[in-house]
């Protein structure tokens, strides 16, 4: 069999490695891109961002139905069917599925469905359906991402007993379910069966929920789920969990209690481990960090010299947007381009009900660092448009340097905060002052305009807020 | 807020202020000079950290401060660095001794490009758009350093401009003295590993000045070197016979007393030799003492004592000097002291070997003679081939302040000096009178 040859090959064609295939396709490199599974796009696409936003849609929908009521427009109880609902969501993920193939063919990238092994530093043998195909190329990208982490305790072989890539299959409307972690697919899923109707617990080991956030952004969120949830429990261990009939028992401990429950189905979202194993990098220098996630310089690059790697399997936050920034960043160093993964900001976006998002400094991050910030809050119940729609229980704020009045970082927390973040993205990366925020026009009626009228807290003066103080905002309830 | 002494580099950690340039009540401005401090081989201006109102001063005139040492209180309005930022260490401005650098010196840019930006909290990165960001990398220039001209510190493209400007008014203003010690240029980072195994060590703190000084000398002072020969037949022969008192008085006389005792009459004929240039005045600074500067190999690298008031001295004292300074050298305890002062180095590769070289100047002297190894060479004199002991001489110098024929003439009457030692300046007749 003869050996084919790439300047470049990207292992993962997931948001990170079809990014990066594409980008030095179109910087003129020859790309083989290598996918273990049928088709591209990864767990964003196809077991993450996508479907769960399109069942959270279904929730929003539910949530919204519920609510017109009391504006005078009653529908009858909603009819489910789970079938199409699926079909539904699959055929979103087919299409942009198949939109990103042929964006790969008409960049003229090879695509190779199977199951990448590097056999050195510059060889990798593919596993596909066919047999095995052998690749050598100059420079690789492994973006082979991250899967589910399920404990060998919780890993019963029971199919009731779930990970995020199950529950979006949505098999069935559990009536109990168990959520184990109330981190962010916790409680995105969790919204998403509860909407749906089933009776969900989640229950997380920290003392709070959605932990990285600020508290004052998670609070309107937690008091929401505490509404459509059945239970909440923080500071909640899960000990053992084991089959009882057609449900799972489980062993919960709260303050030193340990209590017994049975749920139809038990969803275990503690987190996301990188799937470096099997992938032959015990034939290279490249070296793993103590939690196994690919040790990478600013450049990307691992220690071994022709090997890059982005995204999820380099740790970090796992998120598909910082793996597409990370991929331009290897592939500009791969083009021997002066380029580093530095003083990049990476928003977070939850969507929960409401949904939470941020970026830069967050005040916690700001309290542990010692940084001296100021923070201008405007809580959406001074919005004009939170009220049209019924939902004021958001805020928006600024973490601004108070020498320079420079926005170092934005939190918000309310109905489409994630569409709203951008805005500041764009303010810390510019190195926007709270004036220039303040003074930029935002179109009214609009959510948008809580990020403009922060600023003007921030000088005491929102045309919305009363201020007692400058520089200080009393919220107005 | 008290302002401590920052660090001076070159290895310096204490000095003598040498004056107090502010009052109390007095208000100041960022990067305005606080006090001077002479330390080692220079005098430096302190800056201020920041703008504000002199509340204290906590040192006087003549007081031994060492880094880190506060110098005043300083009570300000704006933002209270804690300490000097990396941009304002660098600018500590070093000048040779004897000459102070002062404000006005500093051309204008200059100036507004060394206004440090103010210090972001720990992690933050500089206000600049990202497009920005990734020119200034691709320049390889630190937004850290820059100063932004917009609203909240903003650094946009007009300022990496003036900052580009800046740098390059720095290099223009040229000497050392002004621009502060001269850097490497960054060479691009090359992974040697690639090519077998390789092994990385820092560099001493004492290479790491040579390294400084070398490079500040080689890139700021037009060097020419001027080859010739001595013949030392006749003082060999002449040394040899004496060099058995010399050893009763417990000296070894080598023939470095005698080049600089000839040396010393080869600098009061040409005094341009024993000068200095002070480029930021055009005068040349003449000395009326001639304290040489011995270039002494060591195991930490080379250091070069300097041996004061040669011409007052005997070859026997000289003898008996030369051993014991370079011996000091090697052991490391020579003074600052005995490191500074000196008007003219030598550097004598005679124990060693070697031939013609080419030696760079000890800035901020103008010259400087290296000697080879003296060997057996065929001479034409008058009508034959005679069998001569040749000294390689190469005398390197400023071509800024003397000019070749100069240099050659100083060359041809040191050869001439060497040859013409009288048995009478050699001669021990009685140790407590001079030669």
């Amino acid at each position: 069999m003869t050996k084919q040859h790439s300047e470049l090959v990207v292992v993962g064609g997931g948001p990170g490695g079809y990014a990066a295939a594409f980008y030095a396709a179109e910087r003129g490199m020859k790309v083989t891109l290598v996918e273990k599974d049928d088709r591209l796009g990864g767990v964003c696409l196809l077991r993450g961002c996508i479907p769960s936003k399109a069942l959270l849609h279904v929730a929003a929908l539910i949530h919204e139905v519920d609510e017109s009521t009391d504006r005078g427009v009653t529908y009858g109880k909603p009819r489910i069917d789970l079938d199409k609902m699926r079909a539904w969501k699959n055929s979103i993920i087919d299409k942009l599925a198949q939109g990103v193939s042929s964006l790969a063919d008409r960049r003229q990238v090879t695509v190779i469905n199977g199951r990448g092994y590097f056999e050195d530093p510059s060889n990798l043998r593919v596993e596909t359906a066919a047999g095995q195909q052998f690749l050598s190329f100059d420079k690789a990208i492994i973006a082979v991402g991250s899967r589910p982490s399920i404990p060998s305790q919780f890993d019963l072989g029971n199919p009731r007993i779930m990970t995020s890539d199950d529950a979006l299959e949505i098999e069935e409307i559990p009536d109990d379910m168990l959520v184990v972690g109330g981190g962010y697919i916790g409680m995105e899923l969790g919204t998403v069966y509860a909407a749906l109707g089933s009776n969900v617990v989640v229950v997380e080991a920290l003392d709070a929920l959605l932990s990285g956030a600020d508290p004052d952004l998670v609070r309107p969120v937690r008091k929401k789920a505490e509404q459509s949830f059945k239970e909440i429990r923080v500071g909640a261990r899960v000990g053992k969990m084991s089959t009882s009939g057609p449900q799972i028992s489980v062993d919960i401990e709260t303050g030193g209690k340990t209590v017994s429950e049975l749920y139809d189905r038990v969803l275990i979202a503690i987190g996301r481990i990188p799937n470096c194993e099997d992938i032959g990098l015990e034939n290279t220098a490249a070296a793993l960090d103590d939690r196994g996630f690919i040790t990478v310089n600013r450049q990307q690059q691992t220690a071994e010299p022709s090997l890059f790697a982005i995204g999820d399997v380099t740790g970090g936050v796992l998120l598909a947007h910082k793996a597409a920034r990370e991929a331009r960043v290897a592939v500009d160093a791969i083009l021997g381009e002066d380029s580093a993964f530095e003083d990049i900001i990476i928003p977070a976006v939850v969507f929960t009900d409401p949904e939470v998002a941020w970026c830069g400094l967050t005040e916690v991050d700001a309290k542990e660092r010692g940084v001296d910030v100021e923070v201008a809050k405007f809580p959406w119940s001074a919005s004009g448009r939170a009220l049209s729609f019924d939902r004021t229980d958001g805020l928006t704020k600024l973490i601004i340097d108070p020498s320079t009045e420079r926005i170092l970082g934005v939190g918000i927390v309310g109905a489409g905060a994630g569409e709203l973040i951008g805005e500041g993205v764009v303010a810390i990366e510019m190195g926007a002052t709270a004036r220039d925020l303040a003074e930029s026009v935002h179109p009214h009626p609009t959510l948008s305009e809580t990020i403009m009228e922060s600023a003007e807290a921030f000088f005491g003066q929102a045309t919305h807020l009363i201020s007692r103080r400058k520089k200080k905002s009393e919220p107005v309830e | 807020m008290q302002v401590k002494l920052p660090h001076l580099g070159e290895g310096a950690t204490s000095g003598t202020v040498s004056g107090l340039l502010v009052k109390v009540g007095e208000t100041v401005s960022a990067g305005q000079a606080l006090i001077e401090l002479e330390s080692e081989k220079a005098v430096a201006s302190i800056p201020s950290p920041s703008a504000g109102t002199i509340a204290e001063i906590l040192v006087k005139e003549g007081d031994e401060i060492s880094v880190g040492q506060p110098i005043v209180v300083l009570k300000n309005g704006g933002d209270e660095p804690s300490s000097m930022t990396k941009d304002q260490k660098e600018r500590v401005s070093v000048a040779p001794s004897g000459k102070l650098v002062q404000d006005n010196d500093v051309p204008p840019v200059r100036q507004e490009a060394s206004v440090p930006p103010a210090p972001l909290p720990s992690g933050i990165p500089p206000p600049a758009a990202p497009s920005l960001r990734k020119l200034a990398r691709s320049l390889g220039i630190d937004l850290h350093l820059v100063r932004g001209s917009e609203r909240g510190g903003r650094i946009v493209l007009s300022d990496l401009r003036s900052y580009i400007a800046s740098l390059r008014e720095n290099a223009r203003a040229g000497t050392a003295s002004q621009s502060g010690p001269v850097q490497p240029p960054a060479a691009p980072a090359i992974d040697f590993s690639k090519w077998g195994p390789v092994e990385r060590k820092k560099l001493s703190q004492i290479r790491a000045a040579i390294s400084r000084k070398m490079l500040e000398s080689w890139t700021q002072v037009p060097h020419v070197t001027q080859f010739d020969e001595a013949d030392i037949t006749d003082l060999q022969r002449k040394r040899k016979i004496h060099s058995p008192y010399y050893k009763k008085q417990n000296a070894n006389l080598t023939l470095t007393p005698f080049i600089l005792k000839a040396l010393v009459d080869l600098l009061k004929e040409y005094p341009v030799f024993n000068a200095s240039l002070d480029s930021s005045t055009n005068e040349l600074v003449f000395k009326s003492y001639y304290h040489f500067g011995i270039a002494v190999d060591t195991e930490h690298g080379l250091l070069v004592p300097v041996l004061r008031d040669a011409d007052k001295k005997s070859l026997l004292e000289l003898s008996v000097e030369l051993v014991d300074l370079a011996e000091r050298a090697r052991k490391r305890s020579v003074t600052l002291d005995e490191m500074q002062g000196g008007t003219f180095t030598i550097s004598n590769q005679g124990g060693i070997g070697g031939g013609h070289f080419t030696p760079i100047i000890n800035t901020p002297e103008v010259a400087i003679l290296g000697i080879g190894r003296g060997s057996l060479k065929p001479v034409f004199r008058t009508t034959r081939v005679e069998k001569r002991l040749m000294l390689p001489l190469a005398l390197s110098y400023d071509h800024r302040v003397i000019d070749g024929a100069d240099a050659a003439r100083f060359v041809t009457g040191l050869i001439e000096r060497l040859a013409g030692f009288k048995e009478s300046e050699i001669r021990l007749t009685d140790p407590s009178k001079k030669n």
